[in-house]
């Protein structure tokens, strides 16, 4: 952890001083996080030019950047905070439509299998900005619970009440592609 | 354990929160709960899911765009007027500035208030409301060239018409403020006119005529001001020149051997 931050430490002075290299370096080492988070959250046609916005933020702000948190945690912070920005203006939910859902093959009832995630990515898609980000960054990213309310700038324990509320909405939303077919019992017998 | 206490509890049990206690209760209901089982199972499955989304790689091009726009973001900033600059490198810090800027500018006003208020008679530290009325009023002394020397004179008792009673409520108490100090110097002059009633005497008619002349003068000035703060000033002026007047005759006391 401690030469993480004499890395990040390095890296952050480099690029201050303008130096390409410690520029491209940093780019690679978050390129897929912030590519991956802006495509999972805006989707595939705006992703791009979030990440663009992002870095562009990233160099431009790290003169300001204090340290009070990870460089990590800030980058993912900008990133999130562009893509539901992007989200806002664009002035509509991002939504897979409900025929890339429906159009997809039904899965067999036997192992993971792509078409599953590609049912899962449609229905990602369908969540509300917020449910999406956190299942982002706690589910797909794997970020710890601490990390997820630093960059959603909310309380640990709000973090994991949006998240069980998104992967209850994420359950909903995939029906009966998720679990055991074989073993369901039926919804609503439950005590 | 419940459905609902345990749907609640689902996932943060698969997450590993759960102390061990929480965790065996989970587990023990879901032994015995196939329906709970079933969304365990599904919730477990879309989380291993989700983890196991691929990574996404960015399109090769997206450096490339990121390059450019912040080359245009600098030969902006080149563009721009010199203050503009400045203005841009010092902006994040401005919120800090504002709140050190506040803190300073109220501990100023502050400051400024208390000694402009201290500098009026009766409004001094220690006379504010609720400290309860002075029993001697202190009198301003501004010397004149020809009384430098004066040991300054002697208290002046509080007239009695200082006193204004107070309005019922705050706010009416507040607006009779103006005319509280106003009767104050008033009852401050009428008091010093008293005392100066006895050297007058000794005056000469010229020094009578002159000192009546300019008396009379600053009275009218009184007359004229407007209510408030013109016409504190106003009566300020009035109560120095019969303090001097006061004081004059006293060093002339002294300086003849007799008592003031």
């Amino acid at each position: 952890m401690a030469a993480a931050l004499a890395d990040d430490a390095q890296l952050i002075a480099a690029c201050r001083r303008g130096e390409a290299r410690a520029m491209e370096m940093l780019y690679h080492q978050y390129k897929r996080r912030v590519f991956g988070m802006a495509h999972r959250i805006v989707g595939a046609s705006d992703s791009e030019e979030v990440a663009q916005e992002v870095f562009v933020r990233v160099f431009r702000g790290l003169a300001a950047f204090r340290g009070d948190s990870a460089l990590s945690t800030w980058i993912y912070r900008l990133t999130v905070n562009a893509a539901l920005s992007h989200l806002a203006r664009r002035g509509r939910r991002h939504e897979v439509g409900d025929d890339d859902l429906t159009e997809l093959p039904a899965p067999p009832a036997t192992e993971r299998d792509s078409a599953l995630a590609s049912r899962i990515e449609a229905a990602l898609g369908r969540l509300p900005a917020g449910y999406r980000a956190i299942l982002v960054l706690h589910d797909v990213e794997g970020l710890s619970h601490e990390e997820c309310a630093a960059i959603l700038d909310c309380r640990v324990g709000t973090c994991k009440s949006q998240l069980h509320k998104a992967r209850a909405r994420m359950r909903e939303l995939l029906g009966d592609s998720l679990g055991d077919r074989g073993a369901r019992a039926p919804r609503g017998t439950e005590t | 354990m419940t459905c609902d206490d345990t749907r609640r509890r689902l996932t943060a049990y698969l997450d590993g929160d759960l102390d061990a206690d929480g965790g065996t209760l989970v587990r023990v209901h879901l032994r015995g709960c196939a329906a709970c089982r079933q969304v365990a199972t599904e919730e477990a499955e879309l989380r291993d899911e989700l983890r196991a989304l691929p990574v996404l790689d960015p399109p090769p091009a997206l450096w490339a765009g990121v390059q450019a726009r912040l080359a245009a973001a600098e030969e902006a900033a080149a563009r721009r007027p010199w203050w503009r600059r400045a203005l841009a490198r010092w902006t994040p810090a401005l919120p800090r500035f504002a709140a050190g800027g506040l803190v300073a500018a109220a501990a100023v006003t502050a400051l400024w208030w208390r000694t402009h208020r201290a500098g009026e008679p009766g409004i001094g530290p220690g006379t504010g409301p609720g400290t309860g009325p002075e029993p001697v009023l202190e009198v301003i002394v501004h010397p004149t060239p020809e009384i430098k020397a004066s040991p300054g004179p002697a208290p002046v008792a509080r007239p009695a018409s200082c006193e204004i009673p107070e309005a019922a409520d705050a706010t009416a108490d507040l607006a009779l403020d103006d005319a509280r100090r106003s009767g104050c110097y008033a009852a401050t002059a009428a008091a010093l006119v008293a005392e100066l009633e006895a050297p007058r005497a000794e005056w000469t008619a010229d020094q009578r005529a002159a000192f009546d002349d300019q008396h009379a003068a600053l009275r009218q000035a009184v007359a004229a001001a407007r209510e408030g703060r013109p016409r504190h000033r106003a009566w300020r002026a009035v109560v120095r020149y019969l303090q001097g007047a006061l004081a004059r005759d006293e060093v002339v006391a002294l300086a003849s051997g007799g008592a003031p």
